[in-house]
């Protein structure tokens, strides 16, 4: 028997007589599906309250043990490869709708709930939760990633709809900020640190939501144009216009294949055919609620730019296919590199030329959406050639994508091939001071054991 | 000697007209719109964020505690010198730095008028969107330290909504960015997490916010009651409805009577409550809510709804609204306006146990509140100079909070803590969820040289909070004229 295997021992025997023996799991092919970037936990804990939450971080920070939050594991390719991972401490059982309130428009999910449960509860009473996020994702986990698609152009993001929220921290003590009330400056507003602090802070046990009436009827506009300068003048005149969509995307002409319900081509055996950028066309897709006079208005206002108007089935089916770009492109390229960016509006328009020029100069083809009038781009870089594309091709496009985007923007690598990751920071600059961060990394985890080494914030 | 040592220095950095120490000077800034009082040592007037790094630096040389004030309208005691020390004040950082229309934003100085912002984004069709009924004093700069909100933040949101960047001075003199012009970015969202700490964290000197289109077309209803339980079974449906106004404020008969006294907006004055609604958007959408609207309050028993005919008739309504506290101040010797939030459907029990408080301490209870959010201002009218019925006043406004926590609601909707409700941040938190965000408060101020002992309780003041017989005490004074 060698070390390992008697440490292993250690730990599992440790946590079962802190927490029972249901909450622990131990067994191999239990721990290989919660792997992170395929780096196996040593333990899975699956605790069934917040106080087992509590005990098992309060042991960990004593013995200096790694904890990976862990979902449903939809959203953790995001982030830096850790070295290793002791513990992976699984919401799942934290999975009950603590109190919904439909005259109110709130509702209180534990972390584990997930949030296709969620949405579904509150369609029954014609209310949205205007999450957007992967199939099986959880509350705990769209917090923590900050989770966002293309209904933020109405909603606005997770910070903008989250009234409270319920964690541990990192050395086991509860914290809480906001309430379940729609208005709330009591303390400190912690929502807001909890929302993309992807798990290297606390482990999110609850969370409170204001929720919005379902839009009776839509309608969804899809505008052609020859070039991206058309696409995105559309956008300034309706940013600058009365009129407010629930939704507004633009669509690169080679991400439009994405979206369309083709069975995927083996990856192994297909890559895009060089740029066609010249004959498609680039889209604007843009969604509105309303009643039959209103929507009557804007066919008539936006008439001169619409190419197709949908409704009903079809239209449902565009979004989820928007919503679900980066799954789609993932079952045709497993090596594309995709990045999150965040931006002023001005610069849409130069930043998705950065994004088509680095893709050109080291081999990939640029498939860009994005919420055109949020200033928020999903931009994949799909590799050329049928040959599994060399790390330094990754790495150097990467760099060079980053360095012809503004100061104010930023580009996180949100998937890419692992052995591309650990040569290059997937976080890139950020605008904030990262001493500040750093600190308040300290003050609620004051070991490092959340997520160590895979966060921005170390 | 120490002390003209401490002016000298100051005078060094800001220019010999930019410090005050004479106390008639001084006197002048004892205030803010609460009940609290404190004079500080010094009142420094900076005019760059260099200076306000310099101040810092000097001020923690000299163990001088620094408190940051915009227009001085807050309501919870949060720009108050509670501990002697230096005022900070922004009325000379009062520029618009920039106004950015192909990125929707603008950046500007704290001092700069929450109105004044608006007033110059209008010509390009776009306004500030926080409004609290403060607007034409209260600054940008005090706006993000309290979160404030105001009438339109139903549908608009409040201030955190709104900001996305943030150049801060910490305690220690350094000058840092958060966030930016992006609406985004990896890592803390510490610009989300600054907005709201009430002067505890650092300094705001330069502040980047969102700014919102005006709205096509605007219809303001008045609706009229011969029941106060009736206009908040209205609010009820509403929200159940799936109806968002822009505004959804309520007034009940006693306030709007002294409101029509004062200014005469057009509240009928024989009503036992009224319901201020307001509606934004496209024509079409407009006009279509305001049908189902009028029709939504008529079958919970409006007696009557109006609509504003015109421009001027909609700013009288708002007018009526907005200086409401002033009027109070007119009939009034002092009052004491509590921020309490409850769920919305609560609206209706909550207002029948503000009357039941009423009875029970013998005091006039005005409600007036921000009715579409939950968020309540009840107005206690007491005479300052009587001991016993200002501590009256104190039980009873801590009885409808402690009711708002019963419900699952909040001691503060806008207003924010302060000196004011200190103690009650022990009921609505735990220990150990004050202390993460005392560890929070320290990453920042860590030896709590700025707003010290604001906002979160010393670990005393709870144990003392709990001790029996306790009923928190603040020096009551004059209201205020024109307020939230």
């Amino acid at each position: 028997m060698n070390q390992g295997t008697i440490v292993q021992r250690d730990l599992g025997s440790r946590f079962e007589n802190l927490l029972g023996p249901a909450v622990v799991l131990t067994d191999t092919t239990d721990l290989q599906r919660y792997a992170i970037d395929s780096v196996v936990p040593r333990l899975v804990l699956q605790p069934e309250s917040t106080e087992q939450i509590a005990a098992a971080l309060r042991v960990c920070t004593e013995e200096n043990w790694t904890v990976v939050p862990f979902g449903k594991g939809t959203r953790q390719h995001i982030g830096r490869m850790p070295d290793q991972v002791d513990v992976a401490l699984s919401t799942e059982k934290l999975n009950h709708i603590e109190s919904y309130d439909p005259g109110d428009l709130t509702i209180s999910l534990q972390a584990g709930v997930s949030l296709a449960h969620a949405v579904a509860a509150c369609a029954e009473h014609r209310q949205l939760l205007p999450i957007e996020a992967p199939e099986g994702t959880t509350i705990g986990g769209a917090l923590s990633t900050s989770s966002a698609g293309p209904l933020r152009a109405a909603f606005g993001g997770l910070r903008d709809f989250c009234i409270g929220v319920n964690f541990i921290s990192g050395d086991g003590m509860n914290g809480r900020g906001g309430g379940r009330v729609v208005k709330n400056v009591a303390g400190y507003d912690l929502m807001k640190l909890m929302i993309g602090s992807h798990g290297s802070l606390a482990i999110i046990t609850s969370a409170n939501f204001k929720l919005f009436p379902s839009p009776q009827q839509t309608i969804t506009f899809v505008c052609e144009f020859a070039s991206l300068g058309e696409g995105l003048a559309l956008r300034d005149s309706l940013l600058r216009s009365p009129l407010s969509p629930l939704a507004c995307e633009i669509v690169s002409p080679s991400a439009i294949e994405y979206l369309s319900e083709s069975e995927p081509h083996d990856p192994d055996e297909w890559a895009p055919e060089p740029s066609t950028q010249n004959t498609a066309a680039w889209q604007l897709m843009i969604r509105f609620a309303g009643s039959d006079r209103v929507l009557a208005r804007l066919r008539h206002e936006l008439a001169a730019s619409v190419s197709r108007e949908l409704s009903g089935a079809g239209e449902t089916d565009l979004w989820n296919q928007v919503g679900t770009f980066e799954e789609r492109l993932l079952k045709h390229h497993r090596n594309a590199m995709i990045f999150q960016v965040e931006l002023p509006l001005a610069d849409s328009r130069s930043a998705i030329q950065a994004a088509e020029s680095s893709a050109t100069d080291y081999n990939f083809v640029a498939a860009i959406t994005g919420r055109a009038t949020v200033g928020s781009l999903i931009v994949a870089f799909l590799p050329l050639a049928i040959d599994p594309p060399a790390v330094t091709q990754f790495v150097s496009a990467a760099s060079d994508f980053r360095s012809r985007l503004s100061k104010a923007s930023s580009a996180v690598v949100m998937r890419c091939p692992r052995e591309a990751k650990q040569h290059f920071d997937v976080w890139g600059s950020i605008p904030t001071d990262i001493e500040l961060m750093q600190k308040v990394k300290r003050a609620l985890d004051p070991q490092g054991i959340l997520n160590r080494g895979r966060f921005l914030v170390a | 000697m120490f002390s003209f040592g401490v002016a000298h220095k100051l005078r060094k950095i800001v220019g010999g007209d930019a410090v005050l120490e004479r106390p008639e000077d001084l006197m002048l800034y004892e205030y803010d719109g609460s009940l609290a009082r404190g004079a500080p040592k010094y009142v420094v007037f900076p005019q760059t964020t260099q200076h306000i790094s310099e101040i810092v630096k000097l001020a923690a040389r000299e163990g001088l505690a620094i408190v940051p004030r915009g227009a001085g309208t807050g309501l919870s005691g949060g720009s108050i010198a509670r501990s002697g020390g230096i005022i900070l004040a922004f009325a000379r950082m009062n520029r618009i730095l920039d106004i950015d229309i192909p990125n929707l934003r603008a950046t500007v100085q704290p001092g700069v008028v929450n109105l004044d912002l608006s007033n110059a984004l209008a010509p390009y069709g776009f306004y500030f969107a926080p409004d609290p009924s403060s607007q034409k004093a209260c600054t940008i700069g005090g706006n993000v330290a309290e979160n404030s909100g105001g009438p339109h933040t139903l549908a608009y949101g409040v201030t955190v909504n709104h900001v996305t960047g943030l150049e801060i001075v910490l305690p220690d003199g350094r000058i840092v960015q958060l966030g930016g012009t992006a609406a985004s970015s990896a890592g803390y969202d510490l610009t989300g997490f600054f907005v709201g700490s009430e002067g505890t964290l650092a300094i705001a000197t330069a502040i980047t916010v969102k700014i919102t289109r005006l709205p096509e077309a605007v219809a303001t209803l008045l609706a009229i009651y011969d029941d106060v339980q009736a206009a908040a079974n209205t609010v009820v449906a509403l929200t159940a409805a799936g109806i968002t106004p822009a505004a959804l404020e309520m007034l009940d008969g006693w306030t709007l009577r002294a409101v029509e006294a004062s200014v005469h907006a057009g509240y009928p004055l024989d009503s036992a409550a009224v319901l201020l609604i307001e509606l934004e958007g496209l024509r079409e959408a407009v006009d279509e809510q305001a049908e189902l609207v009028s029709e939504l309050c008529r079958k919970t028993r409006a007696r009557e709804v109006r609509r504003a005919a015109d421009e001027t008739e909609r700013q009288l309504l708002w007018k009526g609204r907005k200086t409401a506290f002033g009027a109070i101040g007119r009939i009034s010797p002092s009052y004491y306006v509590q921020d309490g939030v409850i769920p919305r459907t609560r609206v209706p029990e909550t207002l029948r146990k503000i009357e039941e408080v009423s009875r029970k301490y013998s005091l006039t209870i005005g409600n007036i509140f921000h009715a579409g959010d939950g968020n309540l201002h009840p107005l206690i009218l007491f005479d300052a100079r009587d001991a016993e019925q200002t501590q009256r006043t104190l039980a009873a406004g801590r009885e409808i909070l402690e009711f708002c926590i019963s419900v699952g609601g909040s001691i503060t909707g806008e207003h924010g803590v302060g000196m004011e409700k200190q103690d009650l941040m022990c009921t609505l938190f735990t220990d150990s969820e004050l202390e993460v965000m005392r560890r929070l408060r320290n990453c920042f101020n860590p030896d709590s040289l700025l707003n010290p002992q604001k906002m979160l309780p010393s670990m005393r003041t709870c144990r003392e909070a709990f001790a029996p017989g306790h009923h928190s005490v603040e020096a009551p004074v004059a209201p205020a004229a024109e307020l939230r």
